[in-house]
Formats: C-alpha cells, structure tokens, sequence
C-alpha cells in the first residue's frame, strides 16, 4: 500500500492478526505465523521532507535505508547509524544498536513519527525538530518493537553532517588478547572510532573493524598510532551464521569488561561479534551450547536472547526484570488490545 | 482524590514510616514546596516526605496508594514548568536526602546514583578519573538526576552529546502501587528483543512512577576545551553565523546566544563577565576534542565570525578565561531578578533554519504586549527561552505575560517547531498542549500513563490537559483568552483575578 489513507481503511475494515513488514530483510529474525496478513510499507516510501539546514528528515517508512542514504549524501548528511532495509523496518528491529559507545543508535535519532493503531486511528507522538520534551515519548516505543506495538507510517529523524573525512579499517588474524587490547586502546581516545567491531571468525582468529571519522588530521593521527589497516566499508555487520544448519544466533548486550568471561561462555571458536556500543552475535553450534552459555552469562553481567533459531527457541534469553517485563505486555495491551499486530 | 479527613491518620503513620523529622506538615515548613521555579502556579503540598532509600519510598507509596492518596515526586524544585508542584492536597515525596553515588565506573562508563545526587555534583565527583556527566542544565549546581530523568533535560552541551535521555542506562522505579521495577541495564536502555520501557519513562515528568536509583553513561573528558565569544550587532548576523557553523557541517560542544537586554543585565549584576554592552547579540561557542582538530574547527569559525562581520571574538583555552565567558551565560537567569520581580522562561523550539525569523517575531510579540522580553537561547538547537521579567503581584501585567508567552508559542508551532524543547508541560503548559497534539494523540499518551499509573495518584493533573483539571490550572485559558480578547480590541486591558 501506498497511501496513508489506504492503510488506515484496511487496518479499520479489520483483517485480523497483521504483520507489518518492509523489505523483509530481518523477516528471519521473526517468529513465523502463517495466519497473519502481511501487511507491505515498501510501497509507502516517499521522502516527505529533507531539511538540510535543520539536519532533519521525515521519510515515509519503507524507504529504503539506500535511498536515503543517496538523498543525504547529495546534501554532505548522514543518517549515522547501521542497518539497511527500509526505514521502517530498520528502526522496527534496531539490529545493531549504537555502533560505539556514546554514537547515536536508532533511539537516538528518532525525533517523532505518525503511526496507526491497530484500530486504523492516527496518532502522532514527538515532533520534527531536534529537541521537544512535549508529551510522553511513544515513539520511542517503536525502536525494537518490530511493529507490535502500532504500524508507525512516517519516522521524523535527526540527522548528522558526514565526517569531512573518513577511514574504515580492520586489523585481522589477530589473538584474543591483541584484540582485546587495541579494542580497549581504541576506546580511550579523546575521539574513539565512530564505529567499532570486534570478531571472532570461523577459523578462530580476532579482528577489529570499524570507521574513524573527523578532521583527516584526527583520522591520519589515530590510523598510525593505531597501526590500523584501511579497508573498505563492510558489507555486513552480523555474525556470519551458516545456512541451513543447526546453528542458532545468540544476540545481547555486553559492557566492554565482560568481553573476556562473554568469549569464555561461549564455545570456542564460535563466530562472534561486538559493536562498541554493547550489542553482540555469536553463532552458536546448537541448542544445548546456547543454553549452557545462557547459563552463565548472567553471572558476567551479559544478557542475551536467542535471534534466529527454530520458532520454540526464538526469544529464550537470559531472564528480564519481571516488572519491566509486565509493564510491556501492558504497553503491548494498552496499544494494541486485540493483539492484531504480530 | 481523598480529601484530609478520609485519611485523618496519613500524617502519624507516614512518621511512624519514617520518623517526624522526615514527614513535614506544618503550614510554616511547607511554603518551600509550593511552587518550583514557575512561580506563577502555587499550590501547598499536603505534606511532604524525605525518604532516603528505594525501601522507604516503597513503604511511603504503598501507604498513599491505600490510602488513595496522590502524591508527586520532587528533586530540587527547579523545574519551570510547575512539574513538581503538588496539585490536589497531594503529598510530595523530595529526593533531596537520596544523594548518594552508588557506583562508579572508570572502565565501562557509568555511574549509579540515587535521584537526589545533584547534577553537577556527579561530573565533581568523577573528575579525577577525567571523566564527566554530559547532559548540563543551566541549573546543574542545584538541579537533581531525578528531576533531570523526569523532565528529559537539555544543557548547552546537548547540542553535541544529546539530552538525558541519550545519556540514562538503566533505572530503578517505584511505581505508583508501589511495585519496584528496573528498567534497562548498565549494558543499555534496551534490550535486543525488548522494547525502549526506559526511553518512554524518561521525560515522564514524574507522572510514571518514582525513580530511585538511576545509571548513567559517564563521558571522558576532552582533551582540549575552547570556549570562543562573537559579539554582533544585529541578532541576525549572530543567527546566520550558527546556522552557517552547523551547515558546515561543524559540531561545537554548545552554540549558545544572549540578546542585547540579556548582556546589559549581566553586565550589571554579579555575573558581570565582560561582555560587550552595545552588542546586540554575543554568541557563545564551545569546542572540544583532540588538540589538532579544535585548532582548525576554531579557525574555520573565527572565518564564519568575520565573514559575518562580528563586532569582536574572544577566545579562551585556560580555564579561568573560560570560566569567565561562560559566567554571565550560566547566570543570565538570576541576572534578570534585576529587572523585576518575578521572571517567566519560556521554552519553545523552531527548526534552527527558523531561528532569525522566530525572534524577529518574537520581538513584535513582546512589542505589542508590553512586556519586557529577553532572549538567551541554546541556538544550535533551535530552543529558544524568551524570557518575561514581570511583577507578579500586578495581575495585569501578569496576564499580559501568559498571553505573550502563549503567542510565542504559536509562533514556534507555526514555524514547524515544538512548544517545549526542556522544561515539560508541567501545569504550564496544560493548555498549549493542544497547539501541538490532537486529542487522538493525547488519548494514546493517556493509554501509556495508564499502564504505570492506572488511577492517576502519581503527579496527577500534568502533563495531559484533563477535564477535571485543578482550579490553579484552569484559571490559565481565561487569563489568556481576556488578555487575547481584550488586545483584538483597541482598548485598555483589564486586570483579572
Ligand atoms: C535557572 C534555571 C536554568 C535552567 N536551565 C535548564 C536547562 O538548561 N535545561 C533544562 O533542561 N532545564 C533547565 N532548567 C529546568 C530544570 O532545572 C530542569 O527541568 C531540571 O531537570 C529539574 O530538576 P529538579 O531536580 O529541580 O527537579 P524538580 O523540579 O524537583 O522536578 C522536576 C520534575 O521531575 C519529577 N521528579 C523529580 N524527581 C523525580 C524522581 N526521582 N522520579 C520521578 N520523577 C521525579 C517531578 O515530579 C517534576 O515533575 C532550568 C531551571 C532554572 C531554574
């Protein structure tokens, strides 16, 4: 569907369990339900607005992350957070949260939107600018919700200026420690990287990635003392899970000191991934391997949850705070009392 | 609401809860909590309570909500939207005495803190460890973590390193029932397959539930810091010259503008920083970050500056200096007790490519009310805080205010904008609530509160306009819609009650 009206008048004429979806990109992350209507945004894709002085931006949600990225890059702006997709679908999952600690995430960005109950009734939630405290911030609701909550049509995002210079490199095949040490090293500086990744690949060996932005003075400065080797920009930021096996993907937060004991939960040489800004993957051989890294992730501090595995197993993680826990099925009920949204 | 004499016992058994030295009642002892700094909105609290840890205001909230009693959570009393000001006979629960920092941490960057920590306080206390606190309310020596969670407040750092929200892991809360739950964790707000409970608490302004414990992100510190001042002589120059910084795409740690009215008020008082008095607007700018870059940020702007023909530009690395340029900023506020007696800040956002035309404007508002405006503003995010200097015993003058600040609110809408960028709805604000959000979007927000505060007994009448609104509140939309009324018509306005 491509006009809001369209949306609205289908979501009223009640067409019971709904699944909102956009480029279908993060489908696989996704319970399977086979009795909900999909309901498709990718044709809901204009860029309503692009104000480039403002550095803000109201794009329909399936507009894809590409084409905005194009629009932007015409004007010297960037939407500085990872994930592709559409719009909509990329704030709905929120795969990768901040690149690096204290780098904007989708829940960062996210200034307002307009969205659709349910029930087919409009609501709006923040405002276009880059700052509003004005009324309760519901769409920060939406940010993971992974369109459970409302369809949300129009994301109003603030945007940044692009670095005048930029650097992405990975320094590969080396040990644990090394990474460790130079993830830590890097995180000291004044201006850390504004992405940064640390992986463990399928052989076993360390890597550490990510993008140094700013000043080419700052860039060239931080690249040699570093001894960082350029590379192109990665063309994925998830594990490298294999396909069609038994393997499942474990993802979660973790604070840069309990890297250590989260690689020891894990079975050695398990396919793994740290982004600065606390979130990782890791492959993970089969169920039982999840379930005794679960186990003991708690104890460091770690939470986690299963991403991609067989529907039964999707979802089981490491327990949340059970006030927390009943205050989002409330919102869930609250928002969406049917459960039309799946 | 219960009135006093459906629970007659509420004052001996809130002292047996927590001893009579932390439960106030007397007539005398409350007028400190009967307003905040919106000082037009007063209303005396029932009684007011000083817990000390979660347990205990667990034990006070469980009490009240027995008892059906309202109640309303309070950090410093600094807000300026009327948020903590007890509406209803309820009882305020101050955070004052919870001040302790928990928890520090130097290698993940964070610190747990009770409410009552003040905001300035948390970056003195990690400053040895060349860390600090971002978000920076001009309030920060007073105002508390608590009161900055609730409202979601900004600072002249935020243009640069985001509002509290961006900056608040995780939480500890108290809910209206009583119920503790935490929120978030020190490894983020959300979690991957959770959605952003926290994110929606923060900026609440304590209608959800009482914070009472809350993590937070810690920034190291930069390893140089420079503050640069440009005077002007026309208020657009100084607004062309931010909006040619951020299309330069330059990122300063604050852009912060004080009009020509504002500098002479400074210059007169005890925040007397040099600043030059027939300017008619100085811009402040802060650069921070590694050595090499904030040389060549600060001469790319000492260009935009001239090319923009600022009357002169100081510039200050030592600390002291700094100091000194940011003294009269941070103190503008208390400069304008000068003025008169009673100030109203007003808090409004336009798109920052609107900033020149919003003031322009703004200026002709205050013409044509008669009020005595001034304007010192974060400008790198378009929030701007016109200020009202006003005798508050003059009802006349004070509705002339109100009536200025609503049109100046409208002005912000019009120009794509927000009717608050930092200080809340509160009371304040009840009635320009609609100017921004339909009722359909209010019956949503009213949904929300409802899932953590389903019989309205936290913070009731705020945030959301309600049909059985306290008295205070809606004598508001009369003041106004008498001044509005009476200025259509060529006469003089009358005085209201
Ligand atoms: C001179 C001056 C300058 C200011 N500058 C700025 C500025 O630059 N940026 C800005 O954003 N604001 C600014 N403010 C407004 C104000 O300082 C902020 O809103 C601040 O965050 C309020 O903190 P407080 O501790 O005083 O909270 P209070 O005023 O006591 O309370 C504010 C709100 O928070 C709620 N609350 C308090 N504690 C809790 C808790 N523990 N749990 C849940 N709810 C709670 C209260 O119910 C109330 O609704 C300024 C105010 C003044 C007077």
């Amino acid at each position: 569907m491509n006009r809001f009206d369209d949306i609205a008048t289908w979501l009223r004429s009640s067409p019971g369990r709904v699944r909102v979806s956009g480029s279908g990109s993060r489908a696989h992350t996704l319970p399977k339900i086979t009795d909900a209507t999909p309901l498709h945004l990718s044709q809901y894709n204009r860029i309503e607005r692009l104000d480039a002085g403002d550095q803000t931006c109201t794009v329909e949600c399936g507009v894809p992350r590409a084409e905005l990225d194009a629009a932007l890059a015409e004007h010297e702006l960037e939407l500085p957070c990872l994930g592709g997709g559409t719009i909509g679908g990329l704030f709905a999952t929120d795969p990768f949260g901040p690149a690096a600690a204290g780098c904007p995430g989708p829940r960062n960005l996210l200034l307002g939107m307009e969205a659709l109950l349910a029930s087919g009734s409009a609501f709006k939630s923040g405002a276009r600018v880059v700052k509003s405290v004005a009324g309760f911030d519901v769409h920060k609701l939406f940010v993971g919700s992974t369109g459970r909550l409302f369809v949300a049509t129009k994301l109003h995002l603030r945007l940044k200026p692009r670095p005048r210079t930029e650097q992405w490199f990975a320094n590969r095949a080396l040990e644990r420690d090394q990474a460790l040490q130079l993830i830590h090293a890097l995180r000291q500086e004044a201006q850390p990287p504004t992405v940064l990744q640390l992986r463990r690949e399928r052989d076993g060996s360390f890597a550490v990635g990510g993008r140094v932005t700013g000043r080419s003075v700052h860039v060239t400065s931080i690249c040699k003392q570093h001894e960082l080797a350029a590379c192109e920009r990665p063309a994925s930021f998830h594990v490298a899970a294999a396909a069609n096996s038994s393997e499942e993907v474990l993802n979660g937060n973790a604070l840069p000191s309990a890297l250590p004991s989260l690689l020891s939960a894990l079975p050695e040489g398990a396919p793994f991934t740290w982004l600065g800004g606390g979130r990782f993957e890791a492959a993970m051989p089969h169920s039982q391997a999840t379930d005794a890294a679960l186990q003991q992730l708690p104890q460091a501090n770690v939470t986690g949850t299963v991403l991609i595995g067989t529907d039964a197993r999707r979802g089981v993680g490491t327990p949340m705070d059970p006030g927390e826990q009943r205050l989002a099925e409330g919102l869930k009920h609250a928002l969406d009392p049917d459960g039309t949204l799946v | 609401m219960t009135s006093p004499a459906k629970s007659p016992n509420l004052e001996r058994d809130l002292a047996q809860l927590l001893g009579r030295d932390r439960v106030l009642c007397t007539r005398d002892a409350l007028l400190a909590w009967e307003c905040d700094g919106f000082t037009v909105h007063k209303s005396r609290p029932r009684a007011v309570v000083l817990p000390e840890s979660t347990a205990e205001v667990q034990a006070v909230i469980k009490l009240l909500h027995s008892a059906n009693v309202p109640f309303v959570p309070r950090g410093a009393g600094t807000c300026l939207s009327g948020g903590p000001t007890a509406s209803g006979n309820a009882v305020i629960i101050d955070c004052a005495r919870m001040r302790k920092v928990i928890k520090i941490s130097t290698e993940d960057l964070f610190a747990v803190v009770q409410p009552g920590v003040v905001n300035l306080n948390l970056t003195t206390e990690v400053t040895p460890y060349g860390l600090h606190y971002a978000p920076d309310p001009s309030s920060q020596s007073v105002c508390t973590i608590g009161g900055n969670l609730a409202e979601n407040s900004g600072g002249p750092h935020c243009f640069k390193y985001g509002m509290t929200t961006d900056h608040v892991l995780a939480a500890t809360i108290v809910l209206p029932d009583g119920e503790v739950v935490h929120l978030g964790s020190t490894t983020g707000p959300r979690t991957p397959h959770g959605i952003d409970v926290l994110g929606l608490f923060c900026g609440s302004e304590g209608t959800f539930g009482i914070a009472t414990e809350i993590t937070v992100r810690l920034c190291r510190n930069q390893q140089e810091v420079r503050t640069m001042l440009a005077s002007f002589d026309s208020m657009s120059a100084a607004c062309r010259s931010v909006g040619k910084i951020i299309s330069a795409g330059l990122v300063p740690a604050a852009l912060e503008i004080l009009d020509q009215a504002t500098i002479r008020a400074v210059e007169a008082s005890i925040y007397r920083a040099g600043y030059p008095e027939n300017a008619a607007a100085v811009l402040l700018v802060e650069l921070d970050g590694p050595h090499e870059v904030v040389v060549e940020d600060a001469a790319e702007i000492a260009t935009i500056f001239v090319a923009h023909d600022a009357l002169k530009v100081e510039e200050a690395t030592d600390p002291k200096e700094r100091k000194r340029l940011w003294k009269g900023r941070k103190g503008a506020f208390g400069a304008m007790g000068r003025i008169d007696t009673d100030l109203y800040v007003l808090d409004g956002v336009v798109p920052r490519t609107k900033l020149e035309e919003a003031l322009e404007k703004i200026t002709e508002i205050g013409q044509r009310h008669r009020v005595n405006l001034t304007n010192v503003f974060h400008a790198g995010d378009g929030n701007l805080h016109p200020n009202i200097s006003f005798d508050g015993r003059d009802k006349e003058a004070t509705a002339r205010t109100i009536a200025a600040g609503h049109e100046i609110l409208q002005l912000c809408m019009d120009l794509g904008g927000s009717i608050t960028g930092e200080h809340g709805i509160g009371t304040e604000k009840l009635d320009h609530v609609s100017m921004m959000f339909e009722p359909e979007d209010l019956e949503v927000m009213a949904r929300v509160r409802a899932v953590f505060n389903p019989d309205d007994l936290c913070n009731p009448g705020k945030v959301l306009p309600q049909r059985n609104a306290c008295a205070e509140v809606s004598k508001w939309p009369q003041m106004v819609a008498k001044v509005l009324d009476v200025e259509d018509t060529p006469q003089e306005p009358e005085s209201t009650s």
